[in-house]
């Protein structure tokens, strides 16, 4: 077949390019036996075939890969990055499961049914019938100390956390607290010490007997991971050192809230603090126009 | 009375093994080492009791078996077979699950090693590696585990002011009295000293010893102390088996074994320690 013939062959006419929701059925049955498993033993993480997506691993393929063979049709999906609906990563998740399923992008947390986030858990509750789903970058809490996986399998198993609890010890006697900001490690179910992805201390008492199911997805290191509903989620902390939430000593600035984690703004020039406002865009945009009326 | 200890026919054999492993290996061929096989015999058929309150030492040669006697009951390596059993726990404690058998560890059996290095997290605080048997236990109390850690240290001679600096900066002496001192922060029923003094100035082994003894009249534990030096034997046991190429060629009242001792090879250590 010379170059000519080659170029006058006709193209086959163009099918449906991609399977729903992208994922091929068999990948996604696969996944969904990973969360039933994840959901039967709270906080233990379940290996899984991590697909290539069409996103950089470490830009949340754990999340979406969760997402996508979750999501069916008059379903509504939600999705943020460190609270912001209009980040760039966030924006281009909206458009690839609008693309890709018959679930439609919102931003009103309340008329999501499912949320996908990164480093952070909405200000409204959740309610039961709505599924959290969390991008991991590192699932394995026992990682700070113990970087052998057969180690950490053996500790999972054995529940041997000890030498965690002296990983905190060490940083009270080291710094006169712990210091531990986002990524708090967590007891699920009184059972699996369990890392709660980046989220600030903030948001893990609202992981706490949660009425909805929270995932957890790590699309590079292939595992995933579950919070089911009514189940507990337990810091780790002493009795003369609480586990404790961050506090600011402003409201928003936008909204005024008091009872929202905020992000700090920075004057660019000279590195100074400006003012708080709400990491979650969507909740302080709810209460400004709730404000007006 | 029933023993703190009762040990049966331990044995730890590294290689793949044959039948003839101990048929061949032992004082009477001059080897640890089976001929057939390659396979190195460290311990066989280690039996002895220990009771409540009673030290029990162990001598012998460089590579004779003694450390891998504490290390089997430490739990440390698994024994190829044999039993041991600790008062108060149900059955055979070596053949445990390994929760059963890291609690055990952690709360009725302490052990100070021949080499700090092996006993102590070098980059963990003095605190922190006292304070490590505490949390495994299942403490909860920042302040409470640090008040017992300061106790310990106080006892074994270890500025308190120190508690928060790593045992990286300290002397030999010091770091086998951090050890001592971890060893001891669950009130353990059986503390083994594999080589406690080794390696130390005399003086600074004078301190411990006494320490050791001390803390043997205080506490009462079941003690098990290893050595190859024949003064810290005499010193710190009422009783001693001495081993050979993995065996136990000896077992008596510490003062006949040292006084008069049968075996020939026991002889031999005796005089040359002279
Ligand atoms: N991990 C191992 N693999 C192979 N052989 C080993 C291992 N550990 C110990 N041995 C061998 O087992 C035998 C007993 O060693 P062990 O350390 O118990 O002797 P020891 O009596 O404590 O000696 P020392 O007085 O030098 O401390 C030695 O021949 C040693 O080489
Ligand atoms: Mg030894
Ligand atoms: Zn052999």
């Amino acid at each position: 077949m010379n170059v000519r013939t080659l170029l006058d062959t006709p193209v086959p006419e163009p099918g449906p390019a991609y399977n729903y929701a992208f994922l091929d059925e068999g990948t996604k049955r696969e996944i969904r036996r990973a969360v039933l498993k994840a959901v039967a033993i709270p906080g233990h993480q379940v290996p899984f075939g991590s697909r290539e997506m069409p996103l950089g691993r470490g830009w949340g393929t754990g999340g979406l890969q969760l997402s996508l063979s979750l999501l069916g049709e008059g379903e509504c999906f939600k999705a943020i990055d460190q609270g912001a609906d209009d980040s760039v990563n966030a924006v281009n998740m909206r458009r690839l499961v609008a693309a890709m399923t018959d679930a439609e992008p919102v931003t009103d947390t309340r008329a999501a049914t499912l949320v996908q986030s990164r480093h952070r858990i909405p200000e409204e509750r959740l309610r039961p019938d709505q599924t959290l789903v969390l991008q991991v970058p590192a699932p394995e809490p026992l990682s700070w100390i113990e970087p052998r996986y057969a180690q950490t399998q053996r500790m999972h198993a054995e529940r041997d956390y000890s030498p965690m609890w002296l990983y905190l010890y060490e940083s009270i006697a080291r710094h006169g607290e712990i210091a531990v900001g986002a990524n708090y490690p967590v007891i699920v179910d009184g059972h699996y010490l369990m890392s709660p992805t980046p989220i600030p201390r903030w948001d893990v008492p609202k992981l706490d007997r949660a009425p909805f199911l929270t995932l957890l997805g790590a699309g590079r290191e292939k595992r995933i991971y579950a919070v089911p509903p009514h189940t507990s989620v337990v810091p780790l902390e002493f009795e003369d050192y609480r586990f404790q939430v961050e506090r600011f000593a402003q409201p928003c600035a936008r909204c005024g809230a008091t009872d929202a984690y905020l992000d700090e703004v920075l004057d660019p020039r000279s590195g100074e603090t400006v003012c708080f406002t709400c990491s979650d865009t969507a909740h302080c945009e709810l209460r400004r126009t709730e404000a007006q009326r | 009375m029933s023993a703190m200890l009762s040990v049966e026919r331990l044995t730890r054999r590294y290689g793949p093994g044959c039948d003839r492993c101990l048929a061949s290996t032992g004082p009477a061929h001059g080897t640890n080492s089976c001929p057939h096989c390659g396979t190195v015999v460290a311990c066989a058929d280690v039996s002895f009791d220990v009771e409540d309150g009673e030290v029990l030492g162990i001598v012998g040669e460089s590579g004779s078996g003694k450390s891998t006697v504490a290390a089997c009951l430490a739990f440390d390596q698994p024994p190829t077979s044999g039993q041991a059993f600790l008062e108060g726990f149900d059955g055979d404690m070596l053949s445990a699950d390994a929760a059963a058998r890291r609690r055990l560890r952690n709360t009725r059996i302490g052990i100070v090693y021949q080499t700090p290095q092996q006993g102590l997290a070098l980059d963990v605080t003095t605190g922190g590696n006292v304070g490590e048997r505490l949390l495994a236990a299942d403490w909860r109390h920042v302040g409470r585990i640090r008040a017992r850690a300061s106790d310990l240290l106080e006892r074994t001679e270890i500025p308190i002011a120190r508690i928060d600096e790593e045992p990286r900066a300290f002397s030999g002496g010091m770091r086998q009295r951090v050890q001592l001192a971890k060893a001891l922060a669950s009130r353990p029923s059986l503390l083994i000293l594999d080589e406690p003094t080794t390696g130390l100035d005399v003086s600074v082994q004078a301190r411990i010893l006494d320490l050791i003894q001390g803390i043997q009249r205080e506490a009462g534990v079941a003690m098990v102390v290893i050595s190859h030096d024949l003064g810290v034997i005499r010193l710190l046991t009422e009783r001693t088996l001495v081993m050979k190429l993995g065996r136990v060629v000896e077992e008596g009242l510490t003062d006949q074994v040292l006084e008069d001792p049968q075996d020939a090879y026991t002889q031999l250590l005796v005089n040359s320690a002279l």
